[in-house]
């Protein structure tokens, strides 16, 4: 791999983060996408598909890691596995579909083929061109480590990585809201949306760490036309969390006044009693919304909406991935997920809802893409380096002493720690040389109690 | 389609009601041109289906390659009706300034339906839109079947499917209608 170049507005953005300021060139920069993908995608946990996706022996669909194309299939034995799609004789794709079912991947180039364990069982003219100097055992497709946390697969190229668990660093008390409507949990309603645009991946995967900030401005529609109980008066209020130097955040929308799990179905509020714990019910319970980032590019939101204005909201999930295809430009994934033991009819009626808010044509997707592609567009300018972006929200904010969930938890909902952590996190594994350990310790405060500011005059 | 090439000759009033079909098809596409929305959404009948199902790369001979359940849109025309509402707000920030979108219609067939007064159309739109001062364009191929009806106001959509050729799409996002 060719020596990194890391930009020095990246070691001046250390230093200025912990005041609030971020230099807007790193949405839009062909050196920083590089380094994202020597430093950033090659070493830490990046999704890459639901559980449901594969339910069957021989289900596969095709993923990435940043420009790595991934095999991920469950086998004969039931066993979920990850590979390079790539065969190892000249490297060519041995998978072409998105999704299917098979036992073997038979490159079409040479024709060695692999079973779904990745074994190499086929090579033509074997005995005759190779004269047994090749070991079929040796040239398996080449495995992705794995790990799964609640129906999600993530994979990572990086041997050392943190064990997932570790990585998600207590994060799961949340993703359980997302992943477990009930004891049988959550599963994908039909295969996901993809579109791509000039936008940067990571100015979403903030957004949907919990920008509760622009939901009355950019949807603003849904306010003037009746589709929400809760005014901007009281939008702010809620929680923001954040697992510090993992750069995981999630942002929890309160609305006084609102009963219990406001927009769920009885069978759903339900299986929630059931899954979660008594801690969890206690955080979720009286949540409007809430919408969260797993570090570096996944997140989910559950939401309420109806197919008309003024009908009682019914509340969807929706997972997605913001997938980096180039400096300012993503490939964007958008799933719905549907609590598995709920009727169809209902998980039907929930998807409805979820497209007409969500996917390229929903009425919030709209608008968010518009406001990303314009801004990412602007941060392509030559000097953008030096054009800093206000992340002062929530500076001398100071954590709930007894939160329920881990994390550090702040009140308001609208504020930036979690994102001023975020970033921080993002640059730790662009400053830190491959090779040496990724140490979430480092990261930058995100906040700065009273006590620890100057005391001004 | 053995039944395309095999056709019988075309009677005179074939002929009437692909014109006449054609003719409805291109005054719908102008009403999308102009953003005339309000106009546009009553052409379709209270009980109609508006659905753009995601389109999947499977191998060949797979069960299917159009989802049977993943939609870009889902729609009725009451929530049409919400999209066009949206559009009337001035918080549509993704259609302000508005998206140049034009549509090019071709390859129409037409058949009966089950029912009297309802045909199958089914035929290409080619859609351009074009945003901002930004040079490049979004380009979309898409096949639609359409369940049209014969109303005593005129004609209506029962039922729109489309189907886009691309699996991943290149857009911005889908402000506008396919």
């Amino acid at each position: 791999m060719t020596a990194p170049v890391i930009p020095d507005y990246l070691h001046r953005m250390w230093e200025t983060l912990p005041e609030g300021r971020i230099p807007a060139k790193i949405f839009n920069d062909p050196a920083v996408h590089t380094l994202e993908k020597q430093r950033l995608f090659s070493r830490a946990w990046v999704f890459l598909a639901h559980e449901s996706e594969i339910p069957h022996p021989g289900d596969y669909v095709l993923r990435w890691i940043a420009d790595l194309s991934v095999i991920v299939v469950r086998d004969e034995h039931g066993q979920v596995r990850a590979f390079r799609n790539a065969c190892t004789h000249r490297g060519n794709q041995v998978c072409k579909a998105e999704m299917g079912n098979a036992s073997h991947f038979r490159c079409s180039y040479h024709g060695w083929t692999f079973k779904n364990t990745g074994e190499l069982i086929g090579v033509p003219y074997h005995r005759e061109v190779y004269r047994g100097r090749l070991d079929r055992a040796e040239w398996g497709l080449r495995p992705v480590r794995i790990d799964t946390y609640g129906g999600l697969i993530f994979g990572t190229l990086d041997p050392n990585a943190d064990p997932l668990d570790e990585y998600l660093g207590g994060f799961q008390f949340y993703l359980d809201f997302f992943l477990k409507p009930g004891p049988e949990g959550a599963e994908v309603y039909g295969p996901p949306e993809r579109w791509v645009s000039d936008t940067d991946w990571k100015i979403c995967a903030e957004n949907f760490g919990g920008d509760g900030y622009h939901t009355p401005v950019a949807h603003q529609f849904g306010f003037a036309l009746g589709f929400y109980p809760s005014s901007g008066r009281t939008h702010f209020m809620g929680y923001a969390v954040h697992i510090p130097g993992r750069g995981h955040c999630i942002g929890i929308g309160h609305t006084p006044g609102l009963p219990p799990f406001v927009g769920f179905p009885p069978e759903v509020v339900e299986g929630y009693m059931n899954a979660l714990s008594p801690e969890q019910i206690s955080v979720f319970r009286d949540a409007r919304m809430s919408v969260a980032t797993v570090f570096p590019n996944l997140s989910f939101l559950i939401q309420p909406f109806s197919l008309a204005p003024g009908q009682p909201g019914l509340k969807f999930c929706t997972m997605r991935l913001w997938h980096p295809r180039g400096p300012g430009k993503i490939e964007m994934w958008t799933w719905c997920l549907v609590p598995k033991h709920i009727p169809a009819e209902l998980k039907h009626e929930i998807y409805r809802v979820y497209s007409l808010a969500f996917g390229a044509a929903g009425t919030f997707e709209q608008d968010d893409f518009e406001n990303w592609t314009n801004l990412s567009r602007q941060h392509a300018a030559f000097n953008a380096d030096s054009f800093e972006l206000a992340y002062l929200q929530g500076l001398d904010l100071e954590p709930i002493a007894d939160f329920p969930g881990p994390g550090r938890a702040f009140t308001p909902y609208v504020t930036e720690i979690g994102f001023r952590n975020l970033w921080g996190t993002w640059l730790n594994y662009l400053l830190t040389p491959l090779g040496e350990p990724v140490d979430p310790a480092r990261v930058p405060p995100a906040f700065h109690p009273p006590e620890t500011q100057p005391v001004a005059d | 389609m053995t039944e395309a090439v095999t056709r019988s000759s075309p009677t005179v009033d074939d002929l009437l009601l692909h014109h006449e079909i054609s003719q409805f098809l291109y005054d719908e596409a102008a009403l999308l041109v102009e953003r005339r929305y309000d106009d546009w959404v009553e052409l379709f009948t209270d009980d109609a289906l508006y659905e753009v199902p995601i389109r999947v790369t499977r191998e060949r001979g797979a069960a299917w390659e159009v989802s049977p359940t993943g939609r870009l849109f889902d729609d009725t025309k009451q929530t049409l009706a919400v999209r066009v509402a949206r559009l009337n707000t001035e918080y549509a920030w993704a259609e302000d300034p508005p998206s140049r979108v034009r549509y090019y219609l071709s390859n129409i067939r037409v058949r009966p339906a089950d029912q009297q007064d309802e045909y199958h159309v089914h035929y290409n739109v080619l859609i351009y839109r074009s945003r901002g001062e930004l040079p490049e364009y979004e380009l979309l191929s898409t096949q639609r079947t359409d369940l049209l009806r014969r109303t005593e106001s005129g004609w209506r959509i029962a039922r729109r499917t489309i189907i886009v050729d691309q699996s991943v799409l290149s857009v911005r996002n889908l402000s506008y209608f396919l």
